[in-house]
């Protein structure tokens, strides 16, 4: 073991023991890493290249987002990594120094140093050989960083390139470690089927440490998530291969336990920060609705449907959810009709729906600070899903919220500034790293 | 080195061990297909193979190799076997149409390749003559493999070391675009699958090897329903194809449909939950469809629009979604489209009429389309999962 590899879990280890520091980040992150006590510097957009945008190739692009900075709202560093390889999420490793970007369609994972500037992004490692590494696993999707390794949630295979797919580990040096196929009907592995659906898919992946649990989600495979739009909603065969099911595993172990009926697709997954909150949401992007993932009394995880989102039957589609750090407020994006809509969550067995707001024609990702009074939004889904034509904005955009409404405060046009479909957002500060 | 390393080390080689195909072993598997490639199965003819392309076990281990290697794209994600998945019928049973390179659509339902050793000509509107050429489109097709060019991928398999000698030993000779051409016609070739329950009976003399309801069924095909005119059977053999180019209707009925689309389409979002979503929905998140002449676009006669090949029907009860375009996704589909004598435009073929065929009938069809399945149509998956796809 290196000495970075001790120290990241020697680091991992103290943030747990310790009573009185936050294990939170700003309000998404994995527990097991620091957060950004005061207001974020930077937002990084991990960013799709398009076709006739700039260099057309996949960016990790940095907006200055300090108030009073003379670039506020403005990028303030732009690193092309090549290629179109539908860019899509990104992590931070637990110790936070290192931001992980996946690439569904290429598999490549490209690893940028955000600590030794944090205003301007170094790629010190591409891996290039996720498939392979793996045995087969295609589309790494979630980067959940662990103390001292990487939890990568898949969302396809080298076979077939349908949805069966795995969890997969690396170590924070890149190295592979192992892969964890999804449980199915013909291998569940040892995880019990709680409603006869099973389905071997994956998307996102979460971790509630005090509880030993982990949970995966389901979208679906390669042949869907590149595919136009459009042409899926109209192939009916197609339209048979989104996930099902959120599936419970041991943490520490990584073997699943239980495998719970969640139909349309759910996505995200958001654990409660609460001591005493043991539950999960989650949102079925094909029907609209929002799930609860609760434990019983006796320690016992179930899926309940808790509300719909916008009217289902419109397919509003969706998308990325932001939880408040005081369990209270759900922000969740509806990419068809491009709205935020917030949800109180004080009950989380009868969620509310308390306000709404058009962000863009489309709207994809949502990232709140962790006082939950800046709220960002991008734009892009994923390639040829995305809105065409005039609809096709592409942004951030920032906004305050003072408790009853989103005022923007900039907007970034991603295609004027050549630059792509803007994905995932994720925060950086130099206060993280000392001086 | 630790325990848990030496696990997280062993872990891998485990679960290969677990996913292993256990019937067909490395070494010997190529032998045997090729002397299937070379002496056929019952109820087809003996395969034909061009005399300067002889068949032999290392041309069709090399061509299975090349046929899944994910390496000889642009971006490295696809290969042949993605879109012809061999568990799926060497096709596509999730997908209508295809998808390839960075997710661009292609227009047509990727076909099986089981018994096309047997088509005169290739592709669903045969613009190609045979095997050794026919890869060449795929290859460079900006929305299948998108390779930049053709040499790019000779000079790519001249520098990946594990064809290192590969097609030394298989020619004396090394790598070519001719070669590569070579080796995945020698696999494709191999695969053949008939020895059916049809096959026995007829071909075989077991009177018993299908039922009565299926027996019904043949006298309906080669009699009322008309349809070995063109899926045709012979004395000794059946091919279930006239290598001949036919408008049935369903290639214009698609193309009126896309000109003049419905107001409103049925998703199933999730099993037995239907929405109808607005055509301005689905619009708003769909880039450009595309019509599809079929046979015109190869000769650009206007005889020839909307004509496709007549597709051999062997195990076709393994080879869902149905058409050119994949759009019946059920045997009965197709067998409804035929009963009502297609589209009934103006230049389909007069073999394509109503058929009054009823429901009982109907169903004797779809019986005996169900003993055209392989007893051996398993075995072409194992033998192409005799080795992990190579990645990069």
């Amino acid at each position: 073991m290196g000495f970075r590899k001790l120290a990241s879990v020697f680091a991992g280890a103290t943030m747990l023991m310790s009573p009185g520091l936050s294990l939170a980040d700003e309000t998404c992150q994995s527990p097991y890493m620091p957060k950004i006590t005061g207001e974020e510097e930077f937002v990084y957009v991990w960013t799709l290249g398009k076709e006739g945008i700039g260099d057309e190739s996949d960016k990790l692009v940095t907006v200055d987002v300090r108030k009073g900075s003379d670039t506020y709202g403005k990028v303030v560093a732009s690193l092309s990594v090549g290629g179109r390889n539908e860019a899509h999420h990104a992590g931070f490793s637990a110790d936070r120094r290192f931001l992980w970007a996946g690439g569904l369609d290429t598999n490549k994972i490209f690893v940028f140093d955000v600590h030794s500037d944090p205003g301007k992004p170094i790629l010190t490692k591409t891996i290039d050989t996720f498939v392979k590494d793996t045995g087969g696993a295609v589309g790494p999707h979630t980067f959940y960083g662990l103390p001292g390794r990487m939890m990568i949630s898949a969302l396809s295979n080298d076979k077939d390139h349908g949805g069966r797919t795995a969890l997969v580990e690396y170590s924070d040096e890149g190295e592979f470690i192992a892969t964890h196929w999804m449980p199915t009907a013909e291998d569940p592995r040892g995880a019990k089927i709680a409603s006869d659906v099973v389905d071997g898919y994956g998307y996102d992946v979460r971790a509630l440490i005090r509880k030993n649990v982990m949970l995966s989600s389901s979208f679906t495979g390669w042949s869907n998530y590149m595919m136009d739009f459009g042409q899926m909603l109209e192939d009916g065969e197609a339209m048979k291969r989104f996930g099902q099911t959120v599936v419970q595993w041991d943490l520490h172990s990584r073997q699943p336990k239980k495998v719970m009926h969640v139909p349309g697709a759910p996505l995200e997954i958001r654990f409660a920060w609460g001591p005493e909150n043991n539950y999960a949401f989650t949102t079925a992007a094909l029907t609209s609705k929002l799930w609860l993932i609760h434990a019983d009394d006796n320690n016992e995880w179930h899926a309940k449907e808790v509300a719909d989102i916008g009217d289902p039957a419109s397919i509003p589609l969706p998308v990325d959810i932001s939880i408040s750090a005081d369990d209270s407020r759900l922000w969740i994006n509806t990419f068809m009709d491009g709205k935020t809509r917030l949800f109180d969550i004080s009950d989380p067995y009868a969620p509310k729906q308390i306000y709404e707001k058009v962000i863009g024609d489309q709207v994809n990702m949502v990232s709140q600070s962790w006082d939950g009074k800046r709220v960002y939004f991008t734009s892009s889904l994923l390639a040829q899903w995305d809105k065409k034509g005039d609809a096709d904005d592409q942004y951030l955009k920032a906004y305050d919220w003072d408790g009853k409404d989103l005022k923007l405060q900039f907007e970034l046009d991603f295609y004027k500034e050549g630059l792509g479909r803007a994905h995932i957002m994720r925060f950086g500060s130099s206060k993280l790293f000392g001086s | 080195m630790s325990i848990s390393r030496l696990i997280s080390l062993a872990l891998p080689f485990f679960l290969c061990l677990c996913f292993a195909v256990p019937t067909v072993r490395a070494d010997n598997w190529a032998v045997r297909v090729l002397e299937r490639s070379m002496t056929g199965s019952l109820g087809l003819p003996v395969p034909t193979h061009p005399v300067e392309n002889r068949p032999t076990a290392d041309k069709i281990r090399l061509g299975r190799k090349i046929f899944f290697d994910r390496r000889l794209s642009l971006n490295r994600t696809m290969s042949c076997g993605m879109c012809h998945i061999p568990e799926q019928g060497f096709g596509n049973h999730e997908l209508q149409k295809a998808v390839g390179f960075e997710g661009r659509s292609l227009r047509r339902n990727a076909p099986t390749l089981v018994n096309a050793a047997f088509y005169e000509t290739l592709f669903w509107d045969g613009r190609e003559t045979g095997f050794e050429t026919q890869f060449i489109s795929p290859l460079l097709a900006a929305n299948e493999m998108a390779n930049p060019s053709a040499g790019q991928v000779v000079a790519l398999i001249e520098e990946l070391s594990d064809y290192d000698g590969a097609f030394e030993q298989a020619f004396g000779q090394p790598v070519s675009l001719h070669r590569i051409g070579e080796v995945l016609a020698a696999y494709q070739r191999s695969l053949i699958a008939a020895n059916s329950p049809f096959d026995r009976w007829r071909f075989g003399g077991d009177t018993n090897a299908i039922s009565e309801q299926q027996q019904r069924g043949y006298q309906l095909f080669t009699g009322k329903a008309g349809c070995s005119q063109c899926h045709q059977i012979g004395e000794t053999s059946a091919l279930f194809t006239d290598n001949a180019y036919h408008d049935t209707g369903y290639g214009w009925m698609r193309e009126h449909e896309r000109q003049n689309p419905p107001s409103h389409h049925p998703v199933e979002v999730a099993p037995g939950v239907v929405f109808h979503v607005s055509r301005k929905q689905i619009d708003d998140v769909s880039g450009p469809s595309l019509p599809d002449l079929g046979r015109y676009e190869v000769t650009q006669n206007p005889a020839d629009s909307w004509k496709y090949r007549t597709p051999i029907l062997r195990n076709v009860a393994l080879t869902a979604p149905y058409m050119h375009d994949g759009g019946f996704a059920k045997l009965r589909d197709v067998l409804d489209f035929y009963n009502r004598g297609g589209a009934s435009h103006d230049q389909q073929s007069p073999l394509i009429r109503p058929l009054g065929l009823t429901e009982a009938e109907l169903q004797d069809l779809e019986a005996f389309l169900q003993a055209l399945t392989s007893a051996d149509f398993a075995e072409l998956a194992r033998e192409a999962r005799v080795e992990e796809p190579d990645n990069w």
